[in-house]
């Protein structure tokens, strides 16, 4: 897995490079602004590329702004997108391409490194990842809405995982139950949203995340 | 809003210093109501001018002179104004009366000084006369017995009582009634020069209704000035806490979790992470301080603004003096504003005038606190040059205040800060 990294802090620049090399990932190249990265993708091509939000000049969104360019140019190219502090705006943004090898996480779950490995994997793999306090954001925001209002609280934190990007097997191993058991919560979460039912964990992800960020708008 | 700032600007004086600032201070008040009983004099002409044209118009021949009556009246109204602004605040006067007589009576400025002209020419006057002859009676009385024996005998007598002396008891008395004058004078002239004082800073500063609109226009514009410089300000800690502090901890958070990734594989890969972890939580904690000192600086918090200036300028790579005169403190936001003034300059100093050594001077005085910096280098110093000197026009101005910068080339540049101390 080929990386590119881009974070205008130097030191936590090259605390993550090191992190993953020590994990024995290809870190191709390290750039400090959105110019140096886009350059980086044009010349290594990278499989995965790690994004700080806010970058020189205006540490605002240039992180975000960079990232879709880079899909733009690189068709394909998975991203994980590591923020400060979470805006919805910016996650709504990097979504509304689909959310197929994207993440978009918290700062400080570096920290937790095999879940952080486990989100990166997952991305380069075509998956998502969003972070557990967007999702919670999400939740609460549309709780007057009816039909999430008939699950049931197990119902609820399954839906939660989907909607971080978990698969099957990611989410019976977090809540410790079966694989058949989480097979029948989330049928019965899709009868209960009346969402069409689909296997695929990319189609199901930005079917929930959608979901979700439709009851919000409605919520008044 | 007229406020009174005529209020000693002494702090605690010694026993023998509280005597000669009350003396100063009598003294001072005498002058002033003899002042006032020249002005009451020509209000008592104006008023007398003023009722000799209105009985006129009675008579149906005084139309044509009321306006002359009105324009004498505002010329002695505008001589008290001016002398009042000598001695207190600032009174400015109205806008030239308008013409016609309808629109004059119309006018409230005028109607205004015609209240006061009466009242001037009444209590002022009063006022006037009992100041200027008190110090004479008491002078008199004091030095009695100097001369009273060679007084003919119906003119030995007290200035305040009636009995004719003929005794060396009798002119000692006197001389006692003298020494008591005298304590009158220095214990009621002040308030007396206030009382007469009183109807002209009342009646004759502008119109509470027109100073008002002013007033909320200004406060208007400083309040936006103060969110802003308040936003801007959240703002600058903000991002120093995001994209310093907190990345510093979570790149504490990502080799502490390559640390113990490692501690399995490698151990002394571990033990270096662990140290560069340590480093980087050093890190974070020195950048935690700089952003607490730019909030508020904790010297200030705990100690006083000289103290905290003395600081800054031993900090000063240029040579620098500080004179301070604060004998009370003012409120913490306007310390902090003079803080990062005096701040903002020495860093301008060290980093572009070339200067030998600085000065800093910093003096409450009547409500408001001076601050002074000033080099000898080369001047040319330009407040649009960065944004550092706009930053703290914006945070001073938020306070009511005024920042001066005046640096001609070849030197020597000096920044004065004024704020309003919120007394």
């Amino acid at each position: 897995m080929r990386i590119v990294i881009a974070e205008d802090d130097a030191l936590l620049r090259e605390g993550l490079a090191l992190l993953l090399r020590a994990e024995s990932l290809d870190v191709v190249a390290t750039a400090e602004d959105a110019a140096a990265f886009l350059d980086a993708v044009d010349a290594e091509r990278p499989d995965v590329a790690i994004v700080d939000v806010r970058m020189p000049p205006t540490h605002t969104d240039e992180g975000i702004i960079a990232a879709v360019e880079a899909r733009r140019r690189l068709p394909g190219l998975a991203v994980l997108v590591l923020s400060a502090y979470v805006e919805q705006a910016f996650a709504t943004d990097l979504l509304a391409q689909g959310s197929a090898r994207l993440g978009y996480l918290l700062k400080e779950r570096v920290g937790r490194v095999e879940e952080f490995l486990e989100a990166l994997h997952r991305v380069a793999e075509g998956g998502t990842a969003i972070d557990p306090e967007v999702v919670a954001q999400l939740l609460t925001r549309s709780r007057p809405d009816a039909r999430l209002e008939r699950l049931s609280p197990r119902e609820r934190d399954v839906l939660a995982l989907m909607a971080e990007g978990l698969g099957n097997a990611a989410i019976a191993e977090r809540l410790v139950v079966s694989d058949g058991a989480v097979h029948k919560h989330i049928r019965s979460i899709f009868a209960k949203l009346d969402l069409p039912p689909t296997d695929r964990t990319d189609r199901r992800v930005a079917a929930v995340l959608h979901f979700l960020e439709n009851a919000r708008r409605q919520t008044p | 809003m007229v406020v009174s700032h005529d209020r000693p600007a002494d702090g605690r004086p010694g026993r023998r210093q509280g005597v000669a600032v009350r003396a100063r201070t009598a003294l001072d008040a005498l002058e002033h109501l003899i002042g006032g009983l020249g002005t009451a004099l020509l209000a008592l002409l104006a008023t007398l001018w003023l009722a000799l044209t209105t009985a006129a118009c009675l008579l149906g021949v005084g139309l044509r002179l009321l306006p002359s009556a009105l324009h004498a009246v505002r010329a002695v109204a505008d001589r008290e104004r001016g002398r009042l602004s000598r001695w207190g605040p600032e009174i400015v006067g109205p806008a030239p009366p308008p013409d016609g007589l309808r629109a004059m009576l119309g006018d409230r400025a005028v109607r205004r000084e015609v209240r006061w002209v009466v009242t001037h020419a009444v209590l002022g006057l009063f006022l006037g006369l009992v100041g200027a002859t008190l110090p004479l009676s008491a002078a008199h009385d004091v030095t009695f017995p100097l001369y009273w024996s060679a007084l003919p005998e119906s003119e030995a007598a007290s200035s305040v009582g009636w009995w004719t002396v003929r005794d060396w008891p009798g002119a000692m008395a006197v001389s006692g009634i003298g020494v008591a004058l005298v304590g009158v004078v220095v214990l009621c002239a002040p308030a007396l020069a206030r009382l007469q004082a009183w109807p002209g800073r009342r009646l004759l500063s502008p119109d509470a209704g027109t100073d008002l609109v002013l007033r909320v226009a200004e406060l208007t514009a400083t309040r936006a000035a103060a969110l802003d410089a308040h936003v801007t300000e959240l703002r600058r800690v903000e991002r120093a806490l995001h994209d310093g502090t907190q990345n510093r901890i979570v790149a504490v958070t990502v080799l502490l979790g390559a640390a113990r990734r490692a501690l399995a594989r490698d151990p002394e890969e571990a033990a270096a992470l662990l140290d560069r972890a340590q480093d980087a939580a050093e890190q974070a904690l020195t950048e935690l301080r700089a952003v607490v000192r730019g909030i508020l600086p904790p010297v200030l918090a705990d100690r006083s603004l000289p103290d905290a200036l003395t600081a800054l300028a031993a900090g000063c790579p240029v040579p620098c003096r500080v004179d301070a005169d604060m004998p009370v403190r003012c409120p913490a936001a306007v310390e902090a504003t003079a803080y990062f003034a005096v701040a903002e300059g020495l860093t301008n100093i060290a980093r572009h005038s070339g200067a030998g050594q600085a000065r800093v001077a910093v003096r409450a005085a009547g409500g408001l606190l001076h601050v002074e910096v000033r080099d000898d280098g080369h001047g040319g110093a330009d407040e649009h040059g960065g944004t550092g000197l706009t930053g703290i026009r914006r945070r001073v101005e938020a306070h009511d205040g005024t920042l001066e910068l005046a640096s001609p080339p070849g030197g020597p540049t000096t920044l004065k800060v004024t704020l309003p101390c919120g007394s």
